[in-house]
């Protein structure tokens, strides 16, 4: 007698679905290995050859189908895959291993691993990726050696798995794939991007889902059934009516959301009264852009630039900075600033042509903008840069500086900010009129300085993540103090309410770019203590929007004052969700 | 035997994509064809394994030795110089 049970893993891809399991892979780790199927007499060197072209042929076809389907990436991955069944390295070393060993199939993977483990080997993000490629082929020439078929689902399925190949989602027909729960995997699976472009569910990273569902699993046993939360990452193995009911009742729900947020998103955000709030969006490089204005972002309210910084071994030209900037001011054209965020780099990350002395605490040290005190050069390019891509797009371009915390910080800033244009001009370069300039408060010195800071800048954007660990001197990354890590603390919203105070007497606009922005409870809060600005990543920005339009000027005002004066975070919380429940 | 040396400048380096290119039309010559990244130092990789293509771990940047040894080694390097050049199926930078 078994029951049901329910298991927490990452939020990969959003949706509900419930429905029978597909296990995948079952039989290759947990049965003993078969003996090969062999034609009576064949050698296993011609077992193997042959086997290898036929999974070649099959990658091939593969290949030739989901290109007909529009889908090229995919497809770029089965031609090579088709290589590599092919691959001289791979097949020889299978051969001289079955030699040694006899079984083709184990020679087969040994060989592949082998592979595998050689491109994981890599200083390489993108090869060492490939890795899992390599594995799948000597997976699938080892079902050809033994005759087995790739049994794919018969009727609509959640696909469970420790892991799921693109080779084998490829395979699954249209419409038989209900969602993806993987005991493995990252929120960048391949499968999650997968899930995401079909528009169903995905969750990663269960620990205890493949023990769950193997252990319900018979042979002559109906198979065992599923329910899951992608937006939540929660998994009901096995579940009684009582939960099929309950996730059949949020997947109702969210497809009511779903129509509701398209339908708010066709208007400016507001209050149920009527008062505008700005939602922005997060975004962390130019191809983020046209996620962001899909969900009707008024803007950008942070452009992280690291991805500019990182992953290279040479420091990125003023040139290439000026061509990606450049291509996020055009997408969202005049109408929709874009705020530019200086880049936000220090100890903590290793960014070889910086040579960054490694510091106890790079949190506390030498990072953002006071990189610049001792080594100007690398925000003096990057704004260089901006002033450039600001005349190519023919807009005002919104910068910011993380980590400020002094006036001094703010002086150094505008006098690169002028010296860098100045040298643009100087050489006859073409570069905007002006730039609008702001900063981060996020260190609670800044947040001290407001009303000092408020008249030297042009706006001020709340990061509440590193404010509160600031704030509350907590690591962000202990697990252990996530208790003190809720930016909903009163002490934190005290500190914003003096900042949106200081802003105000010098009539100075405040953003907040943290998670918070993106919480339907902190918006209603930030919105409450007198933000004007809320930017989030773009898949927050729907839930925001519709949270907004439920409540009134009035009411946030109270709900601000009531929260400044709570004694912790999960009661502020709670004020914040008694005016997002539904009435009656 | 010809050899050849030229820069790699496809963004990601020789991944997947180009990489399937490049030993697609080094399989097409009898002769027997290398590539070893001068960069790294790495030993001369088999052009005709895409795995071994891949493992010589070509980034952006780097420097490649073409060789070409056999009765077609001539037409290999041009053509392969070609590929390269034109950039193996993906738009280079300027």
């Amino acid at each position: 007698m078994t029951s049901t049970v329910r298991l927490m893993g990452v939020a990969g891809a959003p949706g509900i679905a419930v429905g029978p399991i597909w296990r995948f892979g079952a039989t290759e780790p947990v049965l003993p290995a078969t003996t090969s199927r062999q034609v009576p007499g064949q050698r296993p060197d011609d077992a193997i050859r042959a086997a290898a072209a036929e999974t070649a042929r099959q990658l091939d076809a593969l290949a030739g189908r989901i290109r007909d389907l529009g889908r090229e990436q995919e497809a770029a991955i089965f031609d090579a895959q088709s290589l590599m069944a092919l691959d001289p390295t791979l097949v020889d070393d299978a051969v001289q291993r079955a030699g040694e060993a006899g079984d083709p199939a184990d020679a087969v993977r040994a060989a592949a691993g082998a592979a595998a483990e050689l491109l994981a080997s890599l200083d390489d993000e993108i090869l060492s990726a490939r890795a899992a490629d390599v594995r799948d082929v000597g997976a699938r020439i080892c079902r050809v050696l033994r005759g087995e078929v790739l049994h794919l689902p018969a009727v609509p399925s959640i696909a469970v798995s420790d892991d799921l190949p693109p080779s084998v989602t490829a395979e699954i027909p249209p419409g038989f794939l209900l969602g993806i729960a993987l005991a493995g995997g990252s929120k960048t699976a391949h499968a999650v991007i997968l899930a995401r472009s079909l528009g169903i569910p995905a969750i990663v990273g269960i620990s205890g889902l493949i023990v769950a569902v193997d252990a319900r699993a018979t042979p002559s046993a109906p198979p065992v059934a599923m329910a899951m939360d992608g937006e939540r990452g929660e998994v009901i193995v096995d579940p009684g009516t009582l939960e099929a009911a309950e996730f059949r009742q949020r997947e109702a729900d969210l497809a009511l959301r779903r129509a509701d947020a398209a339908g708010l998103r066709e208007r400016p955000t507001a209050t149920a009264d009527g008062e505008r709030v700005l939602l922005v969006a997060n975004i962390g490089t130019p191809d983020d852009a046209p996620r962001a204005l899909a969900v009707r972002a008024e803007g950008v309210g942070l452009f992280r630039t690291e991805f500019l910084f990182m992953s290279r071994q040479t420091a990125p030209t003023e040139t290439e900075q000026a061509e990606a900037y450049c291509r996020v001011l055009e997408a969202f054209g005049p109408e929709r600033p874009v705020v530019i965020r200086l880049a936000d780099i220090g100890g903590d990350k290793a960014i070889p042509y910086l040579q960054l002395a490694p510091e106890q605490n790079p949190f506390l040290g030498v990072r953002a903008i006071r990189l610049a005190y001792a080594n100007p050069d690398l925000l003096l390019t990057q704004l260089r840069a901006i002033w450039r891509a600001g005349a190519a797009a023919n807009v005002v371009p919104h910068v910011m500086a993380p980590m400020v915390a002094t006036i001094a910080d703010v002086e150094l800033l505008m006098s690169l900010r002028d010296q860098a244009r100045e040298s643009l001009v100087g050489n006859g370069l073409p570069a905007a009129e002006r730039m609008v300039t702001g900063i981060m408060v996020e260190v609670p010195s800044a947040a001290f300085l407001a009303p000092e800071l408020a008249r030297r800048v042009d706006f001020f954007s709340i990061g509440t993540n590193d404010l509160t660990q600031y704030i509350l001197a907590a690591d962000r990354g202990n697990a252990a103090l996530a208790a003190f890590q809720d930016a909903l603390h009163p002490a934190v919203l005290r500190a914003i309410a003096g900042v949106v105070a200081g802003a105000d007497a010098a009539g100075i606009p405040v953003a907040v770019c943290g998670e918070l922005a993106g919480d339907p409870a902190g918006a209603l809060i930030l919105v409450g203590l007198g933000v004007d600005e809320l930017s989030a990543d773009a898949g927050s920005l729907d839930g925001v929007r519709a949270a907004l339009a439920r409540v009134t000027r009035p009411q946030l005002d109270a709900l601000a004052r009531s929260a400044l004066d709570a004694s912790d975070a999960e009661t502020v919380r709670e004020m914040a969700g008694a005016l997002l429940a539904p009435a009656g | 035997m010809r050899a050849d040396e030229i820069e790699v400048r496809n963004p990601s380096g020789l991944h997947a994509r180009p990489a399937a290119l490049f030993v697609k039309a080094a399989a097409r010559f009898v002769s027997k064809v290398t590539v070893q990244n001068v960069t790294t130092g790495a030993a001369p990789a088999d052009a005709k394994s895409i795995l071994a293509v891949m493992g010589s771990g070509a980034a952006k940047g780097h420097t490649v030795r073409l060789t070409a040894d056999g009765p077609d080694e001539e037409q290999a390097i041009a053509v392969l110089h070609d590929l390269f050049a034109s950039g193996l199926g993906e738009e280079l930078e300027a």
